[in-house]
């Protein structure tokens, strides 16, 4: 009988205010319920304000829910003296590398976390060459990250992150600044890792086919969960995406448009191989 | 010549053991009026390029071009030439450092000697521009506002000088569709009504592709491909090999194309492809 995946995080009734802002209206986030388990890949989607970030940042005890608790592998973020067994279990990938590269070169920077742990030098130095070489960083060991590109320089912090061997890897907007092949590089090692070592992600980001290509999406509009369901729900429903500025894949708003002009389309058309399929089968039923 | 380079080369820490060649024999020039893409994988000299164009970075050899004249790396020269050509940096909103909108605008003209007057019409000129309202933003903090907000008062930053060239380095990272939509528009305008010549700097084309009229690839510091957009986008095959990728709706056109479906592929806007979808199928009816 196969296990129950495990619950990582539990946010409980999370209200959050910024200081300043302690009135009703100013809340950055208010009564979030929402509970990630083991091998989970959540998207977090949301206009940019909608609290997407500070959301995350409770995640891992950068932030303290004002009201309510957040649970880490049951461990709850107010408590001090667990904070690091907190943040080694939910690594955090910030958007711009620039704010999380602290070492002279990409090696000590991949080690920093480790080194923390007092582990044997021959231990770092192997974790950090496995985690480099998975990301295509082993040539660039030597190297001070910041001569690095941007992509080059948010795969440092991920292996950072990854070299901890986390059980849940937060991101947020991890591709924002990476090419396409960048983007794709990352994106497949964050799912096998999720596929093949069951490490939970939570994924921030802007871009609806990145969303699609995740088993959940949750969606923050002003500080609340406004939607949590497949991609194939929450993505397509483009009346409800729209309405708070939001898109749906482009597949999903080409299917919508040519549905107007009478192509008779299935409804949970979600990506390009999909739309691509159903067109070419229309035309050769007529 | 308008702006461009000719046989420009650029070395990082030249004679150390961390020389690294950023660019190499690059020409080309832009055209008054031009909205121009720079694209490329990461890595591949993007951002040493622009920093090129208003002599922030000067030539390792071979010289940088504006208005037919060669930029001199004479002092005060740079400054006037800085005034023409404005730079928005990736992420630009990181670099603020006033308490107001209003300071923030003000501090290139203030640094140009402008009178209180002049800055004050400068501000004001540069924030509507700009797509903002001047009576609610100028008194406000800039960490106050939304993304969208806060990219576009550091493009009214650079815009309070007037410039004639507006070099921006991905300026869509991190913005929401809406917001990415929203400025894309500004920049058209900017471009259609001002004639100001944009250069982008990118590697999402998503948006941009549909806007763009000419564009230079880079691979690896080297010119890999220059020309009218037209042409550029019709080599899909080798920007897919660079690891550059076409908008996501222009992919489901190639997508059909190969399944037989007798459709235009040069489309880079939902519209467009929605007209090329329903003309396929006019003439099939006829």
């Amino acid at each position: 009988m196969a296990a129950q995946p495990s619950t990582i995080i539990e946010a409980k009734d999370v209200d959050f205010y910024y200081p300043g802002g302690e009135d009703a209206d100013s809340s950055a986030l208010s009564g979030i319920n929402l509970t990630v388990k083991q091998g989970e890949y959540l998207a977090l989607v949301g206009p940019n304000g909608s609290g997407k970030t500070t959301f995350l940042k409770l995640l891992n005890a950068l932030l303290i829910p004002t009201h309510g608790q957040v649970l880490v592998k049951g461990i709850s973020t107010e408590v001090e003296s667990t904070l690091p067994e907190v943040r080694r279990a939910c690594g955090m990938i910030f958007q711009n590398p620039d704010n999380q590269l602290v070492a002279t070169t990409v090696e000590e920077d991949i080690a920093f976390g480790l080194e923390n742990l007092a582990l044997p030098p021959e231990e770092i130095r192997n974790r950090v060459f496995k985690t480099a070489t998975l990301l295509g960083l082993e040539k660039l060991l030597r190297q001070p990250p910041h001569l690095l590109s941007g992509g080059e320089k948010q795969r440092v912090a991920i292996a950072g992150v990854l070299v901890m061997e986390p059980e849940c890897i937060l991101m947020d907007e991890p591709t924002a600044m990476l090419d396409p092949a960048g983007r794709c590089d990352v994106l497949n090692t964050v799912r096998e890792l999720n596929r093949n070592r069951n490490i939970a992600v939570i994924h921030v980001t802007h871009f609806p086919e990145e969303a699609a290509g995740a088993n959940r999406v949750v969606v923050l509009n002003e500080g609340k969960l406004a939607a949590d369901g497949a991609p194939v729900e929450v993505m397509t429903d483009l009346q409800f995406l729209h309405g708070l500025g939001l898109q749906g894949t482009t597949a999903v708003e080409l299917a919508a448009l040519l549905r107007q002009d009478s192509f008779p389309l299935p409804p949970q058309i979600l990506y390009n191989r999909e739309l691509v399929d159903s067109l070419c089968s229309l035309g050769q039923k007529s | 010549m308008f702006i461009g380079t000719e046989k420009l080369t650029h070395t990082y820490m030249p004679g150390t053991p961390f020389a690294t060649k950023a660019l190499h024999d690059i020409s080309f020039n832009f055209k008054q009026g031009d909205f121009a893409l720079i694209i490329g994988p990461s890595g591949s000299g993007k951002s040493t390029l622009i920093q090129h164009l208003n002599g922030l970075l000067k030539p390792t050899s071979g010289q940088v071009v504006f208005e037919g004249k060669n930029i001199s790396s004479d002092k005060q020269e740079l400054l006037r030439l800085r005034k023409r050509i404005g730079m928005v940096f990736q992420m630009p909103e990181e670099q603020f450092f006033s308490e107001t909108v209003f300071d923030e605008v003000a501090f290139a003209p203030r640094n140009q000697g402008f009178d209180d007057n002049e800055v004050e019409n400068k501000v004001i000129e540069a924030l509507k521009k700009s797509g903002l309202d001047p009576d609610e933003l100028r008194m406000r903090h800039p960490f106050q506002l939304s993304a969208g907000q806060k990219r576009l008062v550091a493009i009214a930053a650079v815009l309070s000088l007037n410039p004639e060239v507006l070099i921006l380095d991905e300026p869509t990272v991190a913005l929401d569709t809406a917001y990415r939509k929203n400025l894309f528009d500004l920049l058209t305008g900017l471009n259609h009504k001002e004639g100001l010549t944009i250069i982008i700097s990118t590697h999402h084309l998503d948006e941009a592709a549909a806007l763009a009229n000419r564009v230079l690839v880079l691979k690896q510091g080297e010119l890999a491909m220059f020309g009218p957009a037209a042409e550029v986008f019709g080599r899909r095959e080798e920007l897919y090999n660079l690891g550059l990728a076409l908008p996501p709706v222009t992919e489901i056109m190639h997508g059909l194309a190969e399944k037989g479906m007798p459709v235009k592929t040069s489309v880079y806007t939902l519209q467009e492809a929605r007209q090329a979808i329903n003309e396929v199928k006019r003439r099939d009816r006829s």
